[in-house]
């Protein structure tokens, strides 16, 4: 009996040295991503890009972008990681005013971008935050089409759109700023407020309110918080070749948001990794990634004149018009505004 | 040679530095969070009452209050049943059923969320079915209602079942001699001397639910998560380390106060004498079989379900679905290594940790010159279960922001939360251990730690290998504390199956399934091998 107890401590401890030799006996240190829960590139080029820095990647995910940016901000006296990728403008100015991100200078910040970002974030992608509708259900039912997020209010529109909740989804706050941007305050959490009354539906985050509560999915809401790109998405891995979305994009004032993401230098990252943190940097920015992005997250590429791979050229729209806020958001007042939602649609 | 007194201290000394360390020193970090002199906060602190004023705070702590108690209620109605059919009557297979009550103790959390989804999901056996009745349970508290149960019922019913057979065959004789009825003869004999302990198991049936994290952040939704929940989300999304710190020690207060009960009534529950317990007859007639039926039946229904729920969904998706390739994934062959090496280190520091601090309350107790001393490490053990995992976490978070990422923190943690069932197992066996062997044998010349070597710890292996079995079950489905304090390259098993549940697609539910029937399995092969067969029905760990 004893026997079993020296054996099963002598196993427990030597794990535990294996573990510890394991930590130390790497040489050269990986280079550690941080990226948010989507975030995917095809496999051969991270490969090529191993290969050709001579670097290891360890790619961490960290959650949805606002999780990982907690992440960062709470582990800064010894961060998890050297480089961070996926902070949006949403999320850029909570990362600046926590001093999370150092500056970086390489060529891709001396090119011209689609779209900006502010100080030590370097853009990669963006995308549009939009609703989609089930176009099957709104012609089975004869329903028209919404032409206003008014009309979303009224009885005949009861129970049919899904949110996520801005406190815990990027998606669900760039929507919730977007009916701010477009609607002025006052006015977006008046609707706001109707929308409660007439049965909108919040989750946790992105995927719950798609996968499972969208009427394309199974689910009962045939509106959905989503993006500008989903329709072509649909397209791109529909089990049979089809031609035309099932779904499509509204846009309606007050209802379309941009999202712009980034990659940034971590503070106080490893010094050994720097030189291959900036290289992943520029990597980000060059052609193959920024073609291979299209159809992995979805999103548009930021390098200025970047080509569209097909499918995004014909069913992912770009939004003619849409609003944006007037001053650049704050921290304090995102945090006002996310306090009031919560305490409009679910308290 | 050492005075036992000295001994008492030196041995002491280990897991109170560890419990200062990784639990009181959090825990008053916390406090000064709440209080407002905190430097991590984005924005400040909630007033000390505006909780009660906010409304959307408010449900959230009365709705934390209210699920618990309703889980109370819930059980005892279902339990005390279920325990007098099975403290009473005698049936093939009643020693298996004992058995396997056991069994939701060592299940993960996160499996048994995953199993009630399973089962009353929108998309699960029941659930869906339902659904398109037009029944939506995931908008109704009913889930996370019967997710406590899963875990709790047996506890109440284990209760029952002890306090049932503590009753005093001849005192019962007498009344049904004397003409009362039968249930008369509960009512006024049976239901006052087994009340007491029954209302100890609901303490910590209340205790769990309240301070419960995993099931409430799955299971909950939007509108039905507990406080633990919010508190998490504070934290991880809002980053209102403030608010958080005012809610989690409102938390404590109000657990510390259901412990403080539960300690009150433990110590009223007399050791029982020598009783002569009623014998099991053989069930009669139809109503009888009826009744062993019904009580198996709800152990099926309400413990067993959710798991066999599990077992088939995931077999489906490995068979006809996409649950195959995860198995090979590399991402799951880190995650498995992760947790198995994690539960290995939190193992053996929680082992040593428990043996040291039931040694101490052993040698406390011979040195026989500190009574409330004793006492009160005995009590020290109980600590880790009335803070929950979320607040000490974020205690931790808060207090060591240069170790948050360090192995050191995650596994001291893990341990801290396993280290009480080893020391509450041990102390128990030791009670009942006569002093006079230890005696002999220092009499013959043994020095104290051959005596410990080779005449008492043999003698209380058995305890110890059923303490060290819920330990491993505990670090291994740990969740909360991972959730705040691990790497992301240090994902273990619980990690990657909550991860799976928030991506899209039916393959990743599919592999969320798949990865908690391996845990289940790992929680089950933990316990087999530790706890090994076993002669007697084992005891309730709580």
């Amino acid at each position: 009996m004893q026997r079993r107890f020296l054996f099963s401590a002598l196993v427990s401890a030597s794990l535990m040295c294996a573990g510890m030799v394991s930590a130390v006996a790497q040489t050269k240190p990986p280079l550690r991503v941080l990226a948010h829960g989507s975030f995917d590139l095809p496999k051969p080029l991270l490969a090529q890009f191993e290969k050709d820095a001579g670097v290891k990647l360890q790619i961490v995910k960290a959650g949805d972008a606002g999780e990982m940016v907690n992440k960062l901000i709470l582990t800064r006296a010894q961060p998890i990681a050297d480089v961070v990728f996926g902070i949006d403008n949403t999320l850029a100015l909570r990362a600046q005013s926590a001093g999370v991100l150092d500056a970086y200078s390489g060529a891709a910040t001396q090119r011209a971008a689609a779209t900006g970002l502010p100080e030590n974030l370097v853009p990669v992608d963006y995308g549009y935050v939009n609703l989609n509708i089930d176009k099957a259900w709104f012609a089975d039912k004869k329903l028209a089409l919404p032409t206003s997020l008014a009309d979303l209010t009224k009885p005949a529109y009861a129970k049919l759109l899904v949110v996520q909740n801005p406190a815990t989804s990027s998606p669900g706050q760039a929507f919730m700023l977007a009916t701010v941007a477009g609607l002025g305050e006052e006015a977006a959490f008046d609707w706001w407020k109707q929308m409660r009354a007439n049965g909108v539906k919040v989750v946790k985050g992105w995927s719950e309110a798609y996968y499972t509560e969208f009427s394309r999915n199974g689910g009962a809401y045939p509106i959905v918080v989503s993006y500008t790109s989903s329709p072509a998405a649909e397209v791109f891995y529909s089990k049979e070749k089809i031609t035309e979305a099932p779904t499509a994009n509204l846009f309606l004032k007050g209802g379309v948001f941009r999202q712009v993401e980034g990659v940034a230098m971590v503070k106080g990252g490893n010094p050994a990794a720097r030189e291959a943190a900036g290289r992943f940097i520029e990597f980000l920015r060059s052609a193959p990634v920024q073609e291979g992005l299209q159809t992995t997250m979805w999103v548009f590429p930021a390098e200025a004149g970047a080509p569209r791979v097909d499918v995004i050229k014909q069913h992912a729209a770009e939004p003619s018009t849409f609003d944006e806020l007037k001053a650049p958001l704050t921290e304090a007042q995102s945090k006002a505004w996310l306090q009031r939602w919560t305490k409009t649609v679910l308290k | 040679m050492k005075t036992p007194r000295l001994t008492a201290r030196s041995l002491a000394l280990v897991p109170l530095v560890f419990l200062v360390v990784l639990l009181a020193a959090p825990v008053v970090r916390l406090l000064a969070e709440g209080f407002g002199s905190g430097d991590l906060g984005t924005s400040g602190p909630l007033p000390w009452l505006a909780l009660w004023q906010d409304d959307y705070l408010r449900w959230r702590v009365v709705w934390s209050l209210l699920q618990a108690a309703v889980t109370c209620v819930l059980a005892l109605l279902l339990g005390l049943p279920v325990a007098w059919v099975l403290a009473r009557r005698e049936f093939a297979g009643r020693a298996l059923v004992l058995r396997l009550l056991m069994l939701p103790f060592v299940v993960p959390t996160l499996v048994a969320a995953l199993g009630v989804l399973a089962l009353w999901g929108p998309r699960g056996w029941l659930g869906a079915p339902l659904a398109e009745a037009g029944w939506r349970l995931d908008e109704t508290p009913w889930l996370l209602l019967y997710g406590n149960l899963f875990f709790n019922l047996c506890l109440v019913v284990r209760a029952g079942v002890d306090a049932l057979e503590q009753v005093s065959a001849p005192r019962v004789a007498a009344a049904r001699t004397l003409g009362a009825t039968p249930w008369r003869a509960f009512w006024r004999v049976e239901w006052p001397a087994i009340a007491p302990w029954l209302a100890s198991a609901l303490c910590l049936v209340f205790l769990y639910c309240f301070s419960g994290f995993g099931l409430a952040l799955i299971l909950g939704g939007q509108r039905y998560a507990t406080v633990e929940v919010e508190i998490y989300t504070l934290v991880a999304h809002e980053l209102e380390l403030g608010q958080a710190g005012v809610l989690a020690v409102w938390m404590l207060g109000l657990t510390g106060a259901v412990a403080l009960a539960y300690a009150w009534l433990e110590k009223r529950l007399a050791a029982p004498g020598r009783v002569i317990p009623m014998a099991r007859q053989r069930p009669t007639g139809s109503a009888q079989w009826f009744a062993v039926w019904a009580a198996v039946g709800v152990l099926v229904l309400v413990c067993a379900a959710p798991l066999l729920a599990i077992g088939l969904q995931a077999g489906r998706a490995l068979l006809v679905g996409q649950g195959l390739d995860v198995l090979t994934e590399t991402e799951t062959l880190t995650a498995l290594w992760n947790t198995l090496r994690f539960s290995a280190m939190a193992l053996a520091l929680a082992t040593g940790l428990g043996l040291t601090h039931a040694l101490a309350v052993r040698a406390f107790d011979a040195s026989g010159s500190s009574q409330g001393g004793a006492l009160a490490w005995r009590a020290a053990a109980y600590l880790p279960f009335v803070v929950s995992p979320v607040t000490v976490a974020f205690g931790l978070l808060l207090l060591y922001p240069s170790w948050t990422a360090s192995l050191a923190l995650l596994i001291g943690a893990y341990a801290l939360l396993a280290y009480p069932f080893v020391a509450k197992s041990l102390t128990a066996a030791l009670d009942n251990l006569p002093e006079s062997y230890a005696q002999a044998a220092a009499t013959l010349g043994a020095r104290p730690v051959r005596v410990l070597w080779r005449v008492t710890l043999p003698l209380v292996s058995q305890a110890l290998r059923r303490g060290m079995a819920f330990a491993a079950a505990t670090a291994l489905g740990e969740f909360a504390v991972t959730l705040f304090l691990s790497r992301p390259e240090w994902a273990t098993l619980t990690q990657l199956i909550y991860a799976r549940l928030g991506r899209p697609g039916a393959a990743n539910l599919d592999a969320a399934l798949v990865l908690a029937c391996v845990l289940m399995a790992l929680a089950l092969l933990a316990f087999t091998l530790i706890e090994g067969p076993s002669k007697k029905d084992p005891a309730v760990h709580a």
